[in-house]
């Protein structure tokens, strides 16, 4: 397949065409939400004892904010078609470097919850499907009712208290242990060790919108015609539920994965305050407290960035899944 | 009290007495965890009051002197001074063989440089004292004089770290100051180097071997937990070592003092209160009698209770009793304004403000805050609980710390708000702000409108006058005023706790958990 001409990768191409507004949009409106909230970056950042006059001053001319909104957009505008985020207020350092430090951390821990969500909620989807109205179906329900019921800053602190301050387990904060020095192998499993309660209290929810996804798209499948012939024509029962059953469960339940990513997302600025992991949400919600707009507008467009690409892989995914679906 | 309860009492101090008193031989080596809530915005601690900057840089630079856990000041980078008796003159003998971490020596040079292009010009509590200095001239490489246009009493406790850290002449000269690149990645002459800072996780620094007194750990190391509740958390599992007062939710202080792993220090040196400012640019509240009816109805012995969970003592007057020296028991609160609800009826009365037919008075009042301060937001409930009772109507508005800022200081727009200051250590390093004429839009000064000559006189002699007794007499009248005009009602002087890990030693050696990390060892 030559990539240059085919009719997916015009698509896909298009596809990336079209984010360009919805990002300028993502900038234009972020900014202007921001311009209208109250709050001045500067005095939030200076201590609790009244700063010199003038060095608050200084600050608002370096910070651009001694301009009117309409210029500081249009300068904003500018460097950020010339690659250029700024520079953040209150870390004063490039948003670039920031935001991309931070990204790494969050993916890590975001794939690792979809992936457990994922894993898990289609095992159980499946498993209750089948065993329909038995004790696990209903314990698969009752799971996925505490799973869309609990606020997961609430489970994260839960989690702590057990598996940190109760049994000591698990530690309660942070990407990796700072009184030891891991290298190699040993500081991959340290991070690992960290990763294991951020992940699990994020992937709670998920994980109960997948299994009942599965399960309800496992029972419409299981009914279909198909199903009955590949039975009919001797197959195990195993193979008739993984190959023809899930695989054509499985649409539905990609399409939330990849279009809950964002919301996932959303959810981590929560996950990683309450475990001091250093990712991109923490970012955004300190950003937020502290007016620093640049890192804020940064953090945005990047994330919808993120957003974009993932949906369109996710649309790719639904074509290499199913043969009918064409570009 | 019987026999028994003091035998028991006498046998538990013995027994602290002891237990503090053995181990004494300190360790060499370890690291020590402190939880800080957020990234210091730079660590250049000469351009910020901010606390987290503070809390780290405080043992990369140092100061001039230091404050002990007594209140009193202690030589650092200045071994000996003297000030000249009508108080305009202070010569200083500087530490000799002193070296800044890149290994240059440190000279006066340095502290002229810093007082005269950073911290004079940067600095929020070092400013208003450099604003009386004449002149900086340096005698010798280990010697300077500091010539004053006006006498600052003050002036000593502002050559602390926090307040005049010394930054090295030979990096930052000629360059931008605020926005140099060293600011992230310090070179100071303090107990610990700066070595690695990953942002939103923690920051690093390892022992200065050639610090001049013994530094016991290898590395001090910060750990960025921005949960209030999971920084005691992390202290109770062991992932930190300290949590300092500005850090530790005061609800959790009770757990704590049934943790047999942490100890606290309860109460510091440096006092701070908390209190209401009453905007006096708005009808009724520009009415004195008005505002003395408030400091009637305002229970402040329930706020420390129940808000402040006793971590605090009702307040006693305008400047609180945490200097006893300026404390004036003619303006006590406890003999003007002792909680009473008929007498702040009857002056709401006089005022011209009656109940109607629901029993209301025609009052209604916004009080903004910060709501991300839980004993403040507690406060705030009480007080609207308390003014109800006397018919005042009262509007909870709690916001976050940007947009309160906003409303109280930059334009102000509101009429009630709870706010905590400092004191750093002085009166009129803190204090005077609260009452002080200031223009609107500064931050953290007086947001009340109050504005009285008289008052700003008697605090400008205040700052001026060395002597204490000669202080407390001008405080006293200042206080007279103040408490009868009540721009401010004065709530709490707050308790402030420390909490750290049983093994960490050597602990609280300053006025400020932040300080003296030299002295502090980890017992194996």
């Amino acid at each position: 397949m030559t990539a240059g001409s085919t009719p997916l990768w015009r698509y896909a191409a298009g596809r990336l065409a079209q984010a360009v507004p919805l990002l300028l949009g993502v900038v234009v409106v972020n900014f202007l939400l921001i311009s209208l909230a109250p709050g001045d970056p500067v005095a939030t950042l200076l201590g609790e004892y009244p700063a010199p006059p003038e060095y608050v001053a200084q600050l608002r001319r370096e910070f651009g904010l001694d301009q009117p909104a309409p210029v500081r957009l249009a300068l904003y505008a500018w460097n950020v078609a010339r690659g250029e985020l700024g520079f953040s207020f209150a870390y004063r350092l490039p948003v670039a470097a920031l935001v991309v430090g931070r990204l790494g951390n969050t993916f890590l821990l975001m794939v690792t919850a979809l992936t457990l969500a994922a894993l898990v909620g289609v095992g159980l989807g499946v498993t209750a499907a089948r065993r329909r109205g038995s004790g696990l179906d209903t314990a698969a329900t009752g799971i996925s009712l505490a799973g869309y019921s609990i606020p997961d800053f609430w489970l994260s602190q839960l989690l702590v208290l057990l598996f940190a301050v109760f049994l000591g387990w698990l530690p309660a904060q942070g990407i990796r242990s700072v009184r030891e020095q891991y290298t190699g192998m040993a500081a991959v499993l340290d991070v690992a060790r960290h990763l294991i309660l951020p992940a699990a209290a994020l992937s709670f929810r998920y994980m109960a919108l997948i299994s009942r996804l599965t399960r309800a798209s496992m029972l419409e499948a299981m009914s279909q015609d198909f199903i009955l012939a590949a039975r009919a024509r001797g197959l195990p029962e195993r193979l008739v539920l993984l190959q023809h059953g899930l695989r054509n469960a499985a649409l539905p339940v990609v399409t939330v994965i990849g279009y809950n990513f964002a919301f996932v997302l959303a959810g981590s600025a929560l996950v990683e305050t309450v475990f001091g992991w250093p990712g991109v949400g923490r970012l955004l919600y300190d950003a937020i407290l502290q007016r620093d707009t640049p890192v804020l507008l940064g953090v945005l467009l990047m994330v919808s960035a993120t957003v974009v690409v993932v949906n369109l892989l996710t649309d790719l995914l639904y074509a290499a899944l199913d043969p009918r679906v064409r570009y | 009290m019987s026999t028994r309860i003091v035998a028991v009492l006498l046998v538990t101090l013995l027994a602290t007495g002891i237990a503090a008193a053995t181990p004494a031989e300190p360790q060499r080596g370890g690291s020590a965890v402190v939880a800080i809530g957020g990234d210091p915005e730079t660590l250049n601690l000469g351009i910020t009051t901010g606390y987290a900057v503070g809390a780290v840089a405080a043992s990369i630079f140092s100061g001039l002197v230091w404050i002990d856990a007594r209140g009193e000041i202690q030589p650092g980078l200045a071994t000996s001074w003297t000030t000249s008796p009508d108080g305009l003159i202070y010569a200083f003998e500087l530490r000799r063989g002193v070296k800044w971490h890149d290994g240059r020596a440190f000279s006066a040079q340095d502290v002229k440089f810093t007082m005269e292009q950073v911290t004079g010009l940067y600095h929020g509590r070092f400013r208003p004292a450099y604003l009386n200095f004449e002149s900086i001239t340096v005698t010798s490489p280990q010697s300077l004089k500091i010539t004053l246009k006006r006498p600052y009493a003050p002036l000593l406790r502002l050559l602390t770290v926090f307040d005049c850290p010394i930054l090295p002449r030979h990096v930052y000269q000629g360059e931008d100051i605020t926005r140099h690149s060293r600011n992230n990645d310090p070179v100071g002459t303090g107990p610990f180097k700066f070595r690695e800072w990953v942002r939103g996780d923690r920051l690093v620094l390892e022992r200065n071997d050639a610090y001049w007194d013994p530094v016991y750990l290898d590395r001090l190391i910060f750990r960025i937990i921005p949960g209030a509740a999971l920084r005691v958390t992390a202290l109770e599992v062991g992932e930190v070592d300290m949590v300092a007062d500005f850090y530790l939710p005061k609800t959790d202080v009770d757990r704590l003092k049934r943790n047999p792993n942490v100890r606290l220090r309860l109460g510091q040196p440096i006092p701070s209160m908390g209190f209401m400012f009453i905007n006096a640019r708005r009808a009724p509240l520009d009415n004195p009698k008005v505002r003395r009816a408030l400091a009637l109805a305002i229970n402040r012995v329930q706020i420390v209770t129940q808000a402040m969970g006793n971590l605090a003592r009702p307040a006693r007057g305008p400047f609180g009793d945490g200097f006893k020296w300026a404390h004036s028991p003619e303006s006590d609160y406890n003999r003007l304004y002792p909680y009473n609800v008929e007498r702040a009826n009857a002056l709401l009365d006089e005022a011209g403000l009656p109940r109607g037919a629901g029993g209301e008075r025609p009052v209604r009042l916004r009080m903004v805050y910060d709501a991300a301060r839980a004993p403040i937001a507690a406060s705030a409930a009480i007080i609207r609980d308390n003014l109800r009772a006397v018919g005042i109507t009262v509007d909870l508005q709690p916001m976050d710390r940007a947009v309160m800022i906003e409303r109280i200081y930059t334009r102000p727009d509101y009429e009630l708000t709870v706010q905590t200051f400092t004191s750093g250590g002085d009166p009129a390093i803190g204090y005077h702000r609260i009452y002080a004429s200031a223009a609107p839009g500064v931050p953290f000064v007086n947001a009340t409108g109050y504005s009285n000559p008289e008052v700003d006189a008697l605090l400008n002699r205040a700052a001026e006058v060395p002597e204490r007794a000669a202080r407390g007499k001008i405080y006293a009248q200042v206080s007279k005023i103040l408490a009868a005009d009540l721009p401010t009602l004065m709530l709490f002087d707050e308790i402030g706790v420390d909490a750290a890990r049983a093994t960490l030693r050597g602990v609280w050696i300053g006025a400020e958990a932040r300080d003296r990390w030299d002295a502090v060892w980890v017992q194996k």
